[in-house]
């Protein structure tokens, strides 16, 4: 290693070396790696206050995590179901969603991957914009059109098709909406990169051999995206999963996303630990369940992110 | 045949794809006008410019806005470094370390927002306690653990868009400028961030917008320093007016008109170099006649369309005066909420002789009901008039909440034993 090193300041000049190598160790170690680590070490502690911190009573515990499957201590129920319905719900409708934004964004990528022209470059600006509003206003636009009183209520209701107004926000059908919205430009922008590099003859290659057009995709063109299929789906998923905005604003008052319990731990119940202990839990999970889905479909990590 | 019902349906589905996509964001910004105290489209009462005002004297708004561009500013400034370093180190580093670090650097951007928020606040808490430091120390300071916060995602974004235009650079200029005498400062400086510029400039843009709606990471570390996101999401959780419609169209507005900028400038850039390969060589020589500005540049034409139709609105906007408006609409709702309470005392007048009549018929079987409410609202609620409570519970719903005042008399119970 310290042959690597000398070679590295060599080629970039001492002062330039060091400099790219602080910043960067800044970065991972400083900012990525130590930080996880430490909020790994938090969960294991009790919620202590301060000046107890260090003392006697600050030892390693897993009263965080049992917390989380079997409830409080002495409680009346066996296991803590309302936190572990919740995370499974989460995790459930993160999966829901990322599947829902597959099937709606497949073919737009597919289209402007293919397609050559003018019209091209305004549809990508389209895409890009509602991606600059902030996250708050758009979860905020949707509530407008998903409220009890909203346009969609009013439309559906002048319509006839409904006689009172339908609540989608207490039945979870605006945070749905929601959370694909949100997240649509990062499902179509992989799977665009991939496409657009898929060369054309390869299509009508298939097709003069007599493929109908489902199968050209699904032996040719799904087959070539699926790096990028992937690296949309893990990014949709892990975003959906880890959202706060989405499910304060259009989630219902009985429904909770996971990341509210984290919230809620850290903000209204002041116990840090706790919190560290769910987020853990969240953070392990996610990223178990994305390398078992990319093993099922023979997909490498290295092409996330491309 | 099948060839034009396939484009049409492809038509279709994009039509369908865009409106879902871009629907939410026109019917926000068409609320910012309507004079409705609640944000809806429908029914529109007046066309209105208060909500801007409001928004404007709105001192958390401001002061939000002032502490999203000073942690906007230290995010650009650390993310792009830091990328830019990440950058460089990875078109250097040692293979077999290239995939570990990769995913390292890569991770940031998958880790859900919270958990980065919660990872720093809880590390930079204890380097303070270990410090030494109190609660109101440098590191506890909302506004650096939220510029760090961000940072640790944000340089991976900047740090995937730098290594893009990284990968296409020659090396050999950086040698070429160190055979020449050059320090490596000097030819990082004049050979490498010169090329590096347009990538720079673009991931600089990125970690603003991505720094400025941040809301999963800032909302664990801000402190008491609230960025503009924040104190909307408190906004819209607790009650929501047209007000933050407005700033969501003004934001709107903005990004549009960015876009559009952008746009025209880059196809203007590319018609001046088509029309560059097209001269001749007396052109060349000369001055060659470049394009005009709109020919063949939709971006541009709209830009103008959209600059002139924003112009036209702000005249407006000092010039109109929509208070006879809004009295017409308070006076019609008055009318309509008296014209409902009319109807429903009627209702009360004829349920109560309905049950004088059903009594009489209980102490008197002959005597038969009058067929007097014909109204046909009456029939609705027949079946429960002898229950008194659930018919108010059925009329105080239809009463909207807009008029409690005045009308409450009638709906108190007494009134009706009082009538007894």
């Amino acid at each position: 290693m310290p042959g690597f090193l000398k070679e590295f300041l060599n080629r970039n000049g001492t002062g330039m070396g060091l400099a790219i190598l602080g910043l960067v160790l800044f970065w991972t170690i400083g900012l990525i790696i130590l930080p996880q680590l430490s909020m790994l070490d938090f969960s294991f502690r009790p919620n202590l206050p301060p000046p107890e911190i260090g003392g006697p009573k600050d030892v390693y515990t897993l009263e965080n995590y049992r917390y989380l499957v079997f409830g409080p201590e002495g409680g009346s129920q066996d296991y803590n179901t309302v936190d572990l319905r919740v995370f499974f719900r989460t995790l459930v409708a993160a999966v829901c969603v990322t599947i829902f934004n597959l099937i709606l964004c497949y073919p737009i990528a597919y289209y402007l991957g293919q397609t050559k022209g003018n019209h091209i470059r305004i549809f990508a600006i389209m895409l890009i914009i509602p991606y600059w509003i902030n996250e708050i206003l758009r979860a905020f636009a949707l509530r407008i059109i998903f409220g009890e009183t909203g346009v969609l209520n009013t439309m559906l209701v002048g319509m006839g098709v409904w006689d009172t107004p339908f609540d989608f926000i207490r039945n979870d059908i605006a945070l749905y909406a929601g959370l694909g919205y949100a997240y649509i430009l990062l499902m179509i922008f992989p799977m665009y990169n991939v496409i657009e590099s898929l060369d054309k003859n390869q299509i009508e290659a298939a097709r003069d051999l007599g493929a109908p057009w489902w199968r050209i995709h699904w032996r040719v063109v799904i087959p070539y995206a699926k790096p990028g299929i992937s690296s949309g789906c893990t990014m949709v998923f892990m975003l959906s999963a880890g959202a706060l905005a989405a499910p304060q604003i259009l989630g219902g008052p009985s429904s909770l996303w996971f990341t509210q319990l984290i919230y809620q731990q850290f903000n209204d119940n002041n116990d840090w630990p706790q919190g560290a202990a769910y987020a853990i839990v969240l953070l392990v999970t996610c990223i178990l369940f994305v390398l078992a889905v990319m093993r099922l479909f023979k997909v490498n990590m290295g092409d996330i992110g491309k | 045949m099948n060839n034009s019902f396939l484009r049409i349906s492809i038509w279709v589905y994009l039509a369908i794809f865009f409106a879902y996509l871009l629907g939410p964001l026109v019917i926000m910004s068409v609320t910012a006008f309507n004079s409705s105290g609640f944000p809806r489209m429908s029914p529109w009462e007046c066309l209105t410019f208060q909500w801007f005002g409001e928004l404007f004297q709105d001192q958390r708004i401001l002061n939000g806005i002032k502490n999203s561009l000073i942690i906007g500013a230290g995010t650009v400034v650390l993310s792009v470094a830091m990328g830019l370093a990440g950058a460089l180190l990875l078109t250097q580093i040692w293979p077999k370390l290239r995939a570990t670090y990769y995913t390292i650097i890569i991770a940031p951007i998958l880790i859900p927002g919270v958990v980065l928020g919660i990872s720093t606040l809880v590390f930079w808490d204890r380097i303070n306690r270990m410090l030494g430091l109190g609660a109101d120390s440098f590191l506890s300071n909302g506004i650096f653990l939220t510029v760090i916060g961000q940072s640790t995602f944000i340089a991976s974004y900047c740090m995937l868009v730098l290594v893009a235009r990284l990968q296409r650079y020659d090396i050999a200029l950086t040698e070429a400028a160190l055979d020449l005498g050059a320090t490596h400062a000097q030819a990082f400086r004049k050979i490498m961030l010169p090329f590096m510029r347009p990538a720079i400039a673009s991931a600089a843009v990125l970690a603003f917008l991505a720094s400025f709606e941040n809301y999963n990471t800032t909302t664990f570390t801000f402190g008491e320093y609230p960025t503009l996101t924040i104190e909307l999401a408190q906004k819209v959780r607790y009650g929501i007016t047209p007000a933050i419609s407005a700033l969501a169209f003004i934001i709107v507005a903005l990004t549009v008109f960015f876009a559009l900028l952008n746009e025209a400038k880059l196809k203007r850039q590319e018609l001046v170099a088509a029309a560059r390969k097209q001269a001749t060589v007396e052109e060349l020589a000369g001055k060659i006649r470049l394009p005009s500005f709109f020919a063949g540049n939709m971006a541009a034409v709209l830009l103008v369309m959209f600059a002139v139709a924003t112009i036209t609105v702000v005249g407006t906007a000092t010039a109109y005066n929509p208070a006879q408006c809004i009295a017409d609409v308070r006076e019609q709702k008055q009318l309509e909420a008296e014209t409902r309470i009319q109807k429903l005392r009627q209702l009360r007048e004829e349920r109560r002789k309905q049950r004088e009549a059903e009594e009489a018929e209980q102490g008197d079987v002959q005597s038969t009901p009058k067929p007097s409410n014909n109204s046909g609202f009456g029939n609705v609620f027949a079946p429960n008039a002898l229950d008194g409570d659930d018919g108010d519970g059925a009329s105080d719903a239809e009463n909207p909440p807009s008029n409690n005042g005045g009308s409450g008399g009638v709906f108190d119970p007494n009134s009706l034993q009082g009538d007894q």
